[in-house]
């Protein structure tokens, strides 16, 4: 493209070089960087027959690092937007709650004015077309959304690159691969909810008991039909010691 | 020295003018009079020569250099050292490690298990290859990095565990194997030599007494008794003389190509390592059964390959016990996927919500207790414990 040369356009992907050398999202190696090194997990899980006990938790672990110091065991990496709507954060601490709030600010709003709640997949597209507006620009955020709205429950993952897929399981973060095996082991449509509060815990323990960066506590949350409630909070060491009793 | 260096070249330089002495084996296994050489790892790898040589170009910075400069240039340099592969030569084509092994221990022995899927950065070069591979009949080694230099390496330290077997009468246990390779592979520490192995194997708790490499002669193995008595009537000094006993059983280390060494009890390499990881901390334990621990080291490479993008295809399960290593038949696991979709009823998650109340997941998820689940032999171990689990709470 001769007119980007001419006019010094640099193409997104120079851009991210020259801010994240490294070229890894999660800016984990900045000492004055705040960071949820986290990983956030969550998934939706919807009985067939019986609607109104859909399923969706979210598990949150409550520790951020900046760079080897850990700053915070305890930091609340769910964001509450509405009774009807969670955010989750993963990524840069600053850009997830500056933008979360916002996002919280722009659905506010957006009942005020419409006179009606806004659905999860108009919220995600929200916060989906704010990180495109600074796309390549070193933003790190790696969200979920969930909620519940007149279509039901939904659940979509959105990007600082502005990807957003909507979908009914998600682990974000540095150790979401670790939350994934787990979560991919004891998944099943159908799972009560109890089984769901659970497969959450050992996702997150035995995440953070293998990644560096995620420790602290399981913050659970559980969206259902008439709005979110939060399950627990449960310190991850002591998870992890139940769950590893017969280990040699 | 030079001219024995420039006739050892000769020997195995792809010319064929030169008439090799007949011992020429294999490229990375010719050119090594054993007998003659000093240094036990002055092995010469035509690897350069090979890809100078070979008509197909893959895009090589210095294909000015003509075949004779190179021999000259690698004659000056000193034997044992390795020949520095990327400046002179680049990699025909970029190299990417992805794969997904694991090693546990447990009450049996010790299980080792790895995808089959070779990759070559996007592509799947091959997708039945072999990362287990057998050292000798009590050690096993999973390999992870680059291919060639893993099955390489493993022959060599086959190769050095088999002369230690013979020169002292019995096998080397698996921390000693570890060493060993450890300290073959540092001189190529800084290279672009990648390899991060894992060592299974089952020390035999043999009873050393006056183990005497340096005496030489007829020297049968220590459970010889008339052996051991001529050694214990013979030998006055009681220095010379002790009894050691060796710790038998399962063993497991960790080898890379920087220099690590570690032991362990459960290890996973490779880039579908994390998925791996966590299931394996779920579920092993050191009293676990041969079909439990199969069951959850095949169900640790599953979820592994079903979410890395550089593991697939099947997966390999090999069993180290006393009486040496087993394989297990290697297994598709898009057949593990099919099962798994099948039991969880197919179908789109959201589909069904809409459809509202199509009487709930299609397909044959009738029995919630792992009875479908645990629908082959090994199925579901994991699945049963989580259901289980699930309801204590």
């Amino acid at each position: 493209m001769a007119l980007f040369q001419v006019t010094g356009f640099k193409h997104y992907a120079e851009l991210r070089a020259q801010i994240l050398p490294s070229g890894q999202t999660h800016l984990v190696d900045r000492t004055n960087h705040y960071n949820f090194g986290t990983k956030t997990q969550e998934f939706a899980v919807p009985v067939g027959v019986d609607p109104s006990s859909f399923l969706k938790s979210c598990d949150r672990e409550g520790g951020s690092s900046a760079g080897r110091y850990l700053a915070s065991n305890d930091v609340n990496k769910v964001i509450e937007i509405n009774p009807y709507l969670l955010g989750t954060m993963s990524g840069s601490a600053a850009d997830c709650q500056y933008w979360e709030r916002l996002l919280a600010k722009e659905c506010r709003l957006y009942r005020l004015r419409n006179n009606h709640r806004i659905s999860v997949a108009a919220a995600s597209k929200l916060l989906s077309n704010m990180m495109v507006g600074y796309r390549g620009m070193g933003l790190s955020m790696g969200s979920m959304i969930c909620g519940w709205d007149k279509e039901g429950p939904g659940l979509y993952y959105v990007d600082d690159n502005a990807t957003r897929l909507s979908g009914c399981m998600f682990s974000t973060g540095c150790g979401s691969s670790f939350a994934y095996g787990v979560v991919d082991s004891g998944y099943r449509e159908d799972m009560t909810v109890e089984e769901a509060y659970e497969l959450g815990r050992r996702g997150i323990a035995h995440a953070t008991h293998r990644d560096a960066y995620s420790g602290g506590f399981v913050n659970m949350y559980h969206m259902r039909e008439d709005g979110w409630i939060k399950v627990c909070k449960e310190d991850v060491s002591e998870l992890i010691h139940r769950y590893r009793k017969g280990m040699f | 020295m030079a001219l024995q260096d420039l006739c050892q070249l000769q020997e195995v330089f792809p010319d064929p003018d030169c008439s090799p002495s007949g011992t020429r084996t294999g490229y990375y296994d010719g050119g090594f009079p054993a007998s003659s050489s000093s240094h036990p790892f002055n092995f010469f790898i035509p690897a350069a020569e090979f890809l100078q040589e070979s008509p197909l170009r893959f895009g090589q910075v210095s294909s000015a250099l003509t075949s004779q400069d190179h021999l000259l240039s690698s004659l000056s340099w000193p034997p044992g050292l390795p020949q520095d592969a990327p400046q002179s030569v680049p990699l025909p084509f970029p190299m990417s490690h992805g794969t997904t092994t694991l090693a546990f221990l447990f009450q049996g022995g010790v299980l080792a298990a790895a995808d089959t899927r070779s990759s070559c950065s996007g592509l799947v070069a091959c997708p039945s290859s072999q990362k287990v591979l057998p050292i000798h009949s009590h050690l096993v080694g999973t390999t992870s990095g680059t291919s060639a230099d893993c099955a390489l390496w493993k022959r060599i330290l086959a190769r050095e565990l088999r002369l230690y077997q013979l020169r002292h009468g019995r096998r080397l246990s698996t921390g000693g194997a570890a060493k060993l390779m450890s300290h073959m592979l540092h001189p190529f520490k800084g290279s672009e030599l990648c390899v991060a192995a894992t060592l299974c194997g089952w020390d035999g708790g043999e009873l050393d007494q006056n183990q005497e490499p340096t005496q030489g002669g007829a020297r049968t193995g220590p459970s010889d008794p008339d052996s051991l008595e001529k050694a214990s009537q013979s030998s006055t000094d009681a220095q010379k003389s002790f009894v050691r006993k060796r710790p038998s059983g399962p063993s497991l280390f960790y080898v890379c190509s920087d220099g690590t060494r570690l032991q362990g009890a459960l290890f996973s390499v490779g880039s579908g390592s994390p998925y791996a990881y966590s299931i394996l901390d779920q579920g092993v334990r050191w009293d676990l059964t041969l079909q439990e621990a199969t069951s959850i080291a095949r169900e640790a490479v599953y979820r592994a390959t079903h979410r890395d993008a550089w593991s697939g295809n099947c997966v390999d399960v090999f069993h180290v016990s006393s009486a040496g290593w087993r394989r297990r038949g290697r297994e598709d696991l898009r057949e593990e996927y099919y099962r798994e979709r099948d039991r969880q009823g197919g179908g789109d998650l959201r589909e069904e919500y809409y459809r509202q109340g199509g009487g709930g997941p299609e397909g044959g998820v009738v029995q919630r207790e792992g009875q479908t689940r645990g629908g082959g032999p090994e199925g579901g171990v994991l699945q049963r414990e989580g259901q289980t689990r699930g309801g204590r709470t």
